[in-house]
């Protein structure tokens, strides 16, 4: 009886261990990596990551829909060119989308320079 | 039989075929020949100028008469020079030689600084002494060269595509209202009528041609037979552009043509790749109506949301902030201290506010914030970008309200009523992970932009709600010709921003330091964000929109009278009144105005007095935890 509850008792603990790993897995996700252009000083370095970070979740919940999926590990955006990149904050700063996007026209301009920060520093694997 | 068939097909597909080339070449063959037209002109004009002595007035007289000339022909093409490439065009009609632009678009980079050449200035050195030969004939070889960017297969190709037009054509109408009566890019003022009725007739030739071209989408035939009513009117008006009836003209013509254009854009889906027409709203019926174009954002950090509700829930929070003194270093000093809503956002008791500690007053007057969000510059040096940045300023300033950022969030969080709501309102900003400045200075200038959007009598008029009185119908008309007040204040909001409405403009104009015209004022004004030499004492142009309710006037405030304002333009600006102004921007010539003109003038800017409703202030502000902030008053002390 009493070996019966200590072998129990171990495999509460192992399919503990094992859900909780498997949780982990599942909701972290890998953090992104961001390149800094090197004359940013680096005084400004920490600001710019967190502007590319507010942008991060403006991108995942406005963009990704459509632009790529946030799974575990990698994400699967499109690497967008420079001159895509430029020609698109170009546009939505002054209202002028391009895309049809209805939602870059709603943005701030300043929520728009975040998601811009984001796509621009982030670093393609 | 069989052969004969087959060729009879091949022969009616050939005819077809080069029937509709044919006719796709009417619309382009007119835009074509107008520039060769132009080109064979500007040459003429060019080598007369070789060839002719200036120093006599003989020679001066048929170098002007060519100009005359060559003005015609260029403004037969304005219709689509001004769309595809204004700042190319601003080579063959440049109204001043130096610009500093300050668009929307260029607002995130510095200003650009843009000169002109052309025939308006030509015409404009032509009276001076020391203007030399080759001086002047560069003016008209920088037109000529201009003229090749025209021909370019980047921009003859729009000429192909049906959008354009509509696009163009709004454009026009925008400019039949706001530039094209008031002699802003003509010097010589006994030309502005028959300038305006030959292009009117030219732009009928236009609309054939279109129709012809491109048969699938048409301007109504109501649209048509009002246009030829317009021509009608104008020509039936006086050559005098004073005695000219722009009130009527605008009101019955140029504005229902407008509406009817956003009809077409709207009903053909017409689509705009253009830089330069993107704050216009196709969706706006009418030119006096304030969504013409897209304003400030005043909704900064809460952008993305759209639930009226919450929103409302917002400008409630933002109306306790702004009244509230909790946002100065003191805890003494609100945005109502200085900006009394009821009294049109503004202090009417002082030329300029007390500073900070109350030992000296700020260089500026306190402006009325109704209509600000139709600036794309913010402050009369167009320091800031946006209405949240100017906010935030005014928040930090020593001078002002001397507050610390992080101090003043912890004020404003210690109050459980402001604390509960942007606990709330900070799940619908995912982007940022705390309570900031931003979402507080958001919430404000959402609360006062609101007051922005009431319409004037004038408005009702011009929309045919209501009528107005016969002395406001005779100052507008002044406003628009004699007074020379619309070629800076343009229609419709009569603001520094003109059509396409994507830019905003400055002025130097001489205002003086005291009434007595000792010395000219000493604030820099532009030059202090953008040190050029003809930025210097340069002002923003403010709307005259309730300007009977916002004295005192001018920067400093030295006004307390609008009499006073319109002696000082009556006089010539600072320079008429004899003050050393080096880059004045308005003409130092008296305007001659008589007494009643004046009074008309008056009636006219009174017309513009905004039906704003004003709220009642606050009956208490939110408790703090801290018992020594509830102490303040609401409002503040001043």
């Amino acid at each position: 009886m009493e070996v019966n509850i200590k072998k129990l008792k171990r495999i509460y603990t192992i399919s503990a261990l094992i859900f909780c790993v498997v949780f982990f897995k599942c909701t972290s996700q890998k953090k992104t990596e961001y390149d800094i252009p090197s004359h940013v000083p680096p005084e400004n370095r920490a600001l710019l990551i967190e502007r590319a970070e507010k942008g991060k979740v403006l991108y995942k919940l406005y963009c990704s829909g459509c632009h790529g999926i946030f799974t575990k590990g990698k994400d699967g955006i499109p690497n967008f060119t420079k001159v895509q990149i430029d020609n698109y904050h170009t546009a939505a700063l002054i209202g002028l989308d391009p895309n049809n996007h209805a939602v870059a026209k709603k943005m701030s301009s300043q929520q728009i320079d975040y998601v811009i920060t984001f796509l621009r520093l982030r670093k393609i694997n | 039989m069989k052969i004969f068939s087959v060729i009879a097909a091949i022969l009616i597909t050939f005819f077809c075929f080069s029937f509709s080339l044919q006719q796709k070449k009417e619309y382009n063959n007119l835009y074509s020949s107008s520039v060769d037209d132009l080109n064979k002109e500007l040459n003429l004009l060019a080598s007369t100028i070789q060839h002719t002595d200036m120093s006599g007035s003989a020679g001066r007289e048929e170098i002007r008469e060519l100009i005359k000339d060559s003005r015609l022909k260029m403004k037969r093409l304005d219709f689509w020079f001004r769309y595809f490439e204004p700042n190319v065009y601003r080579k063959i009609n440049g109204p001043i030689p130096v610009e500093w632009e300050n668009e929307v678009f260029e607002k995130f980079e510095p200003p650009y600084k843009r000169e002109g050449a052309g025939l308006s200035l030509a015409e404009k050195y032509l009276d001076k002494e020391k203007i030399t030969r080759d001086s002047l004939n560069a003016l008209i070889l920088a037109s000529v060269k201009a003229l090749d960017t025209f021909r370019a297969d980047s921009i003859t190709q729009q000429l192909d595509a049906p959008d354009h037009f509509f696009l163009a054509n709004r454009l026009y109408l925008l400019n039949l209202a706001a530039l094209y009566t008031t002699g802003f890019e003509c010097p010589d003022t006994n030309h502005i009528i028959p300038e305006l009725r030959s292009m009117m007739k030219d732009v009928k030739e236009i609309y054939s041609a279109f129709g012809a071209t491109f048969p699938s989408k048409p301007l109504s035939s109501s649209y048509l037979s009002l246009y030829d009513q317009a021509i009608a009117f104008v020509n039936r008006q006086p050559f005098n552009f004073s005695s000219f009836d722009h009130y009527s003209f605008l009101k019955d013509y140029v504005n229902p043509l407008f509406r009817m254009n956003q009809d077409f854009v709207r009903s053909y889906s017409v689509v705009t790749k253009n830089y330069n027409d993107y704050t216009l709203n196709n969706d706006c019926n009418s030119i006096f109506d304030k969504s013409l174009y897209s304003p400030q954002n005043s909704k900064g950090i809460f952008s993305l949301i759209e639930d009226k509700e919450l929103l409302d829930e917002i400008r409630q929070v933002g109306k306790m902030l702004y009244y509230d003194p909790i946002l100065s270093g003191n805890n003494s000093r609100s945005c109502a201290s200085c900006h009394i809503p009821t009294e049109y956002f503004t202090d009417t008791t002082q030329a300029t506010a007390f500073q900070f500690d109350h030992q000296g007053h700020l260089p500026r007057n306190t402006p009325s914030l109704i209509n600000v969000v139709f600036h794309h510059l913010v402050m009369l040096d167009g320091k800031h970008i946006s209405l949240q940045d100017q906010a935030r300023e005014v928040v930090h300033s020593p001078q002002e309200m001397n507050s610390d950022e992080k101090e003043l969030v912890q004020k404003v969080m210690s109050c459980r009523d402001y604390k509960n709501a942007f606990k709330k309102f900070l799940r619908y900003t995912p982007e940022e992970k705390d309570v900031s400045l931003n979402h507080i200075v958001s919430a404000i200038t959402y609360y006062y932009s609101g007051y922005s959007y009431y319409e004037a009598p004038f408005d009702d008029a011009m929309n045919n709600k209501k009528e107005i009185s016969t002395s406001a119908k005779k100052g507008f008309n002044l406003f628009m010709s004699k007074a020379q007040c619309a070629t800076c204040h343009f229609v419709p909001i009569f603001n520094g921003v003109s059509p396409p409405y994507i830019s905003s403009e400055f002025e130097v104009i001489g205002v003086p330091e005291d009434t007595n015209y000792t010395k000219l004022s000493p604030d820099k004004g532009r030059y202090l964000i953008n040190p050029a030499p003809e930025t210097m004492n340069a002002f923003r142009t403010n709307t005259v929109r309730n300007s009977a309710h916002t004295r005192p006037y001018m920067h400093n405030g030295v006004f307390q009278t609008l009499d006073q304002v319109i002696e000082l333009y009556d006089a010539g600006g600072g320079t008429g009144k004899k003050l050393v102004v080096s880059n004045q921007t308005l003409s130092p010539d008296s305007l001659k105005l008589s007494p009643a003109e004046k009074a008309d003038l008056i009636a006219f800017l009174k017309s513009l007095d905004e039906d704003i409703i004003f709220e009642l202030p606050p009956s208490s502000l939110p408790l703090s935890g801290n018992k020594e902030l509830n102490k303040r008053k609401i409002g503040g002390e001043y």
